[in-house]
C-alpha cells in the first residue's frame, strides 16, 4: 500500500507549470514553445492523476483518470497541428521565428 | 521516509531538472533529447502512482509519438540541424511570472489535508467502463476534435499553396 502526501506533488506540478510559463514566455522559436506548453500542460496532467488517487470515493478517483486519459490525447492533437504550422509556416516565410510573423500586425 | 516517498523524491527532482534543461540547453535536438528523459520520467510518476494504464499511455503517445514529432519537425524545418536559438529579453519577467505562478499554488496547499494519504490502485478494466461509461462525452468530444485537427492538418501542409 503506498501512501504519499499532496504537498510534493503540488509543488513538483506548480514548478513544472512554471517551467512551461517560463518558456512560453521567453522562447521564440516556434518548436520550443510547443515544448513549453506541452511541460505545462503535463503538469495539470500530474495533478489530476495524483487527485485520482487522493479521491474519497472510487467514481470520483477513476473519473480524474479519464479527464487524464482525455488531456493527453488533446495535447498529442495540440502538437499535431501545431506541427503542421510549423511546416506551413517554413513553407512561406522559410523561418519558425514566432517574433518574424507579422501578418496580422496593422 | 519510506521507499516510494524516496521514489517520488528523486523522480520529481529529475523532472525539474529536466524541464530546466530543455528550455535552457542551446541546442534544439538536445532541447528534445530532455524532454523525452522528461515524459518518460513522468510516465515513472504514474505507474507510482498505481495508475499503470496512464503511465503506459504516457510512454506511448508522450515519450514515443509526440518526441518523434518534434524531431521531425526540427529535421524537416533546419537546414542545420545543430543551431543555437535566441531567447526574447524578457527574461526577468517570465521568471518573476513562473515564481509568482509557484507562489499561488503553494499558498493552496494550506487548505489541503495534509499527512499521509493512501494511494488507490484501479483495475485498468475499472478505467475502461468509466472512460466510457460516464465520461463517453468527453470521449467522444475528444475524437471529434482529432478529427478537425487532422483536417486542419492536412489542409495547412498541402501541396499547391500560393
Amino acid at each position: 500500500m503506498t501512501t504519499l502526501g499532496p504537498t510534493g506533488f503540488l509543488a513538483l506540478s506548480s514548478a513544472l507549470l512554471g517551467i512551461g510559463l517560463f518558456g512560453i514566455l521567453t522562447r521564440r522559436n516556434f518548436v520550443l514553445l510547443l515544448i513549453s506548453i506541452e511541460i505545462a500542460t503535463n503538469a495539470a496532467i500530474l495533478n489530476f492523476v495524483y487527485f485520482a488517487a487522493f479521491a474519497p470515493s472510487a467514481p470520483l478517483g477513476i473519473s480524474g483518470q479519464s479527464i487524464a486519459v482525455v488531456l493527453v490525447g488533446f495535447a498529442a492533437t495540440e502538437v499535431a497541428v501545431g506541427l503542421a504550422i510549423v511546416l506551413a509556416l517554413n513553407r512561406a516565410k522559410g523561418t519558425i521565428n514566432v517574433a518574424e510573423v507579422t501578418e496580422l500586425k496593422s | 521516509m519510506s521507499l516510494p516517498e524516496i521514489a517520488f523524491a528523486l523522480l520529481a527532482a529529475v523532472a525539474v531538472v529536466t524541464a530546466i534543461a530543455a528550455l535552457l540547453v542551446r541546442e534544439l535536438v538536445h532541447t528534445i533529447l530532455w524532454v523525452a528523459v522528461f515524459f518518460v520520467d513522468l510516465a515513472a510518476i504514474y505507474f507510482l502512482l498505481e495508475a499503470p494504464f496512464l503511465g503506459v499511455l504516457q510512454l506511448g503517445v508522450y515519450a514515443g509519438a509526440v518526441t518523434i514529432l518534434l524531431l521531425f519537425g526540427v529535421m524537416v524545418t533546419r537546414k542545420r540541424i545543430f543551431s543555437r536559438e535566441a531567447a526574447t529579453g524578457i527574461g526577468p519577467v517570465a521568471v518573476a511570472l513562473a515564481l509568482l505562478t509557484v507562489v499561488f499554488v503553494g499558498t493552496g496547499l494550506g487548505e489541503l489535508p495534509q499527512g499521509e494519504v493512501t494511494i488507490r490502485a484501479y483495475d485498468p478494466s475499472t478505467l475502461s467502463v468509466n472512460l466510457f461509461g460516464p465520461n463517453g462525452a468527453w470521449l467522444l468530444l475528444l475524437g471529434l476534435i482529432m478529427l478537425a485537427a487532422v483536417s486542419g492538418a492536412i489542409f495547412l501542409v498541402r501541396e499547391g499553396r500560393e
